[in-house]
C-alpha cells in the first residue's frame, strides 16, 4: 500500500500540490484523474523520487521514503531503491539499445545470475508479445509496439508499484483500442499496485479499480469508478465530469421528498432533513435526463420541466441539448434515439428525471 | 466582381508583369548562387589543374615533404588525444552544471574559435617562451618549449580543441531527461548510467567532434608559425611546409595542398554521414 500525506510541491511562487493525501490499496489500479496542468506527472515524480517534496511524508509499503523521521534528517530514498515502475508519457526506450537490451536494463542491476536475466526478459518480452522485435531498435516500432516494450521494461524487476503517466497518449490513434485492451489485460494479469495517470474519463472507467480524482493540488475525491461518475462531492469534480450544477436553495419537506428551488423552480430531491433552509449545489449527469415531446407519467421521472430547445451538439455515438427551462439544462442522449425524437432548436421538450439522480451538497 | 472584358485584359496584363518580375527574381537569384559557387570552387579546381597528378610519387620522395606529412600526423594526433582528454570532461560537466562563472567559462572556450591564430600564437608565445610568463620554471625545470616539437602539439591544442568542446556539450546537453530519469528508477549507479546512456548517447557528437578537432590541427598554420618556428623535421608541419615551397618547390606544395584539401572533404563526409545515421540501419 502506498500512504501519501499533506504533501506540497510548489515550482518557485507556484503551488502545485498543496496538502495532498492518498491512500493507493495494494494489488488494484488505481486511477489518478485530473485537468491538464493539475500536478499529476509532479505528484507521480514526487512518488518516484525524481523530484523531491517540499513538505510531506510518503510510505511505500509501509516504508518512509520521503519525510521526516523522528528524531533524524529528513528521508529521501534514491529512485531505484524504492523499487518501482514508472512508465513515461512519451516513449522513453533507449534508442540506442535493442528491445531485448532496454528489457534486460534494470534487471542487471539486481545482481541475478545471467541465465535468470535471459530467462525473465524472454519471458516478459512473450508477456508483451514482443518477442519477434527482441533485436530490433526502438524507432523501427510502432508508437504502441514501443510503449508496450517500456512498460515492459518497468514490470520486469517487479516493482512494488508501478507508475503509469498518461500511457496511452504515445500510442498512434489507429493502434489505440487494441493498446487499451491490451493495457487492461496486462494489470488484470499481474494484479500489481498501480497508479495509473490520466485526464480521459473514458480510459478512467475502463481501467480503474480506483479513482482519486486531483484537483487544486489536492484530492478532491476517491471512490470507485461507479461511485465518482455517479455522485460527485464537490463543484471541481462535477465539473470535470460534465455534470449539469445549480445553485439552489432547499425549502422543505414534502411527501418524503426535498423541495429545492433553482431560480424559483421547485425539483424534487431525496430528503435529507440537515439541508434545509440551506443553500446548496445540484448536479446531476446529462445522460441521466430524458428528452420527450409529451410529459413523462412514468413514477419514477418525478421531476419534470418544460423547456425550450436552445442548443443541439452532436458526435458521431452522443447529441447534447441544452434546453431553457427557465434555467439551461444539458442533457445527452443517443444519436438514435435524437433520431426517433425528431427535434429541432426552438421545439418545446420535456426534460424529466429522477430524484435519484439529483446529487446535493452543501454549499461551501 | 464583374468581369467585364476590359478588366480580364487588365489583369492578364497585370499576371504578365508579375510573371516577369517573378523571373527576373529567379534569374538574378541563380546568377548569384553560380557566382558564389564558382567562387569557392574554382581556387580548389585550380590546385588540381596546376598539379601534374602523374608526378604524386615522385613528390612523395621529397624528404622535405616526407618530414612535413610525419610531422603533421604525430603532431596532430597528439593534439588531437590531449583534446579528448580535456575537452570530454570539460564539456559533460559544462553540459550538465550549473556552477556561478559557468558564462564566463562558456566564452573562454569560444574564444580560440573567433581568435586570429596569429594572436593565439603571440599569446602562446608571452606564455611559454623563456621570457613569458611560465618561462622561468620552465627554465629551471632545464625545458624549452618554444622552437620545439611540442611548441606544434600545444598550439594545435590551443586552436583546435575549443571545436570538441563544443560538439561535447551539445552532445550531452541535448538529450532527452526522461531517458536519464528512466535509468535512474532502474539502476541505482550513476556512474552506469553515465557509461550506459549518457556517454553512448553523446558519442555521435563526441566523434564528429573529434574529427573536425583533428581537421582544425592538421591545418593549422598562424599559430604554429608564431609560437613554434618554421623549422624542417621540428615544427614544420604541412601548411608551414607549403608556405615555404611556394617559390622554391612549387609541385610539391601543390602535393600537400591536395592532401589536405582530401582530408578537409573526407571529414565533412564522415560528420555529414554521423549527423544521418539512426539507429538500427545499415545492420
Amino acid at each position: 500500500m502506498i500512504k501519501i500525506e499533506s504533501l506540497s510541491k510548489a515550482f518557485g511562487e507556484k503551488s502545485v500540490i498543496t496538502n495532498l493525501n492518498l491512500e493507493i490499496p495494494k494489488n488494484n489500479v488505481t486511477v489518478l484523474l485530473g485537468p491538464n496542468g493539475s500536478g499529476k506527472t509532479t505528484l507521480l515524480n514526487m512518488i518516484s523520487g525524481l523530484l523531491p517534496p517540499d513538505r510531506g511524508r510518503i510510505y511505500i509499503n509501509n516504508h518512509l521514503v520521503n519525510g521526516d523521521k523522528k528524531g533524524t534528517k529528513t528521508v529521501n530514498v534514491k529512485p531505484f531503491e524504492r523499487k518501482i515502475g514508472y512508465v513515461f508519457q512519451s516513449v522513453s526506450l533507449f534508442p540506442h539499445m535493442k528491445i531485448y537490451d532496454n528489457i534486460a536494463y534494470g534487471l542487471k542491476s539486481l545482481h541475478l545470475s545471467k541465465a535468470e536475466i535471459k530467462t525473465r526478459t524472454i519471458n516478459m518480452l512473450e508477456f508483451v508479445d514482443l518477442t519477434d522485435f527482441a533485436q530490433t531498435y526502438p524507432n523501427q516500432l510502432s508508437g504502441g509496439q514501443q510503449q508496450r516494450a517500456a512498460i515492459a521494461r518497468s514490470l520486469v524487476t517487479e516493482p512494488q508499484l508501478l507508475l503509469l503517466d498518461e500511457p496511452i497518449s504515445a500510442v498512434d490513434p489507429q493502434h489505440i483500442e487494441t493498446f487499451r485492451l491490451d493495457l487492461k489485460k496486462y494489470l488484470q494479469t499481474l494484479k500489481i499496485t498501480t497508479l495509473y495517470v490520466t485526464h480521459n474519463l473514458n480510459e478512467a472507467f475502463m481501467m480503474a479499480d480506483n479513482i482519486a480524482i486531483l484537483g487544486n493540488g489536492h484530492i478532491e475525491q476517491t471512490g470507485n469508478p461507479t461511485e465518482i461518475f455517479n455522485t460527485p462531492k464537490s463543484t471541481f469534480v462535477a465539473n470535470f465530469l460534465g455534470f449539469n450544477i445549480f445553485k439552489a436553495k432547499a425549502v422543505k419537506e414534502q411527501n418524503g421528498y426535498l423541495i429545492v428551488k433553482v431560480k424559483n423552480i421547485p425539483l424534487l430531491a431525496m430528503l435529507d432533513l440537515n439541508l434545509t433552509e440551506k443553500n446548496i449545489i445540484l448536479t446531476i449527469k446529462p445522460e441521466d435526463l430524458t428528452i420527450s415531446t409529451e410529459k413523462q407519467t412514468n413514477h419514477k421521472s418525478n421531476n419534470n420541466l418544460l423547456g425550450t430547445i436552445t442548443e443541439i451538439e452532436q458526435t458521431l455515438s452522443t447529441t447534447q441539448f441544452t434546453i431553457d427551462v427557465g434555467f439551461p439544462i444539458k442533457a445527452k442522449t443517443t444519436t438514435t434515439a435524437t433520431k426517433n425524437l425528431g427535434v429541432t432548436i426552438g421545439d418545446r421538450v420535456y426534460v424529466s428525471f429522477s430524484s435519484e439522480v439529483l446529487n446535493v451538497f452543501l454549499e461551501k | 466582381m464583374i468581369y467585364t472584358p476590359n478588366r480580364q485584359l487588365q489583369q492578364n496584363k497585370q499576371s504578365k508583369i508579375s510573371q516577369l518580375a517573378d523571373k527576373t527574381v529567379f534569374t538574378f537569384f541563380i546568377l548569384i548562387v553560380a557566382i558564389y559557387v564558382i567562387f569557392l570552387a574554382l581556387p580548389l579546381v585550380s590546385i588540381f589543374l596546376e598539379f601534374d597528378l602523374t608526378q604524386i610519387s615522385l613528390h612523395l620522395q621529397t624528404p622535405e615533404v616526407i618530414d612535413a606529412i610525419k610531422l603533421s600526423l604525430y603532431t596532430s594526433l597528439i593534439a588531437t588525444c590531449v583534446s579528448i582528454f580535456l575537452a570530454v570532461p570539460t564539456g559533460y560537466f559544462l553540459a550538465t552544471r550549473k556552477f556561478y562563472g559557468k558564462a564566463i567559462i562558456d566564452t573562454l572556450f569560444d574564444l580560440p574559435l573567433v581568435l586570429p591564430p596569429a594572436v593565439a600564437g603571440i599569446a602562446l608565445l608571452y606564455t611559454f617562451a623563456p621570457r613569458g610568463l611560465l618561462g622561468p620554471l620552465f627554465n629551471s625545470l632545464g625545458i624549452t618549449i618554444s622552437g620545439y616539437t611540442i611548441a606544434v602539439v600545444i598550439a594545435e591544442t590551443f586552436v583546435a580543441s575549443p571545436f570538441l568542446i563544443r560538439a561535447v556539450k551539445i552532445g550531452f546537453e541535448n538529450q532527452n531527461r526522461t531517458l536519464h530519469d528512466s535509468a535512474k528508477i532502474l539502476t541505482g549507479s550513476r556512474l552506469r548510467v553515465f557509461f550506459t546512456i549518457s556517454l553512448p548517447l553523446a558519442m555521435r557528437a563526441i566523434i564528429s567532434g573529434t574529427v573536425m578537432t583533428w581537421a582544425r590541427a592538421m591545418g593549422e598554420f598562424g599559430a604554429t608559425l608564431m609560437f613554434a618556428g618554421n623549422l624542417p623535421r621540428i615544427t614544420q608541419t604541412m601548411p608551414l611546409a607549403i608556405y615555404n615551397m611556394l617559390y622554391t618547390d612549387t609541385a610539391s606544395g601543390l602535393m600537400l595542398a591536395i592532401i589536405l584539401i582530401s582530408i578537409s572533404f573526407a571529414v565533412i563526409i564522415i560528420v555529414k554521414l554521423l549527423e544521418q545515421k539512426r539507429y538500427g540501419e545499415h545492420k
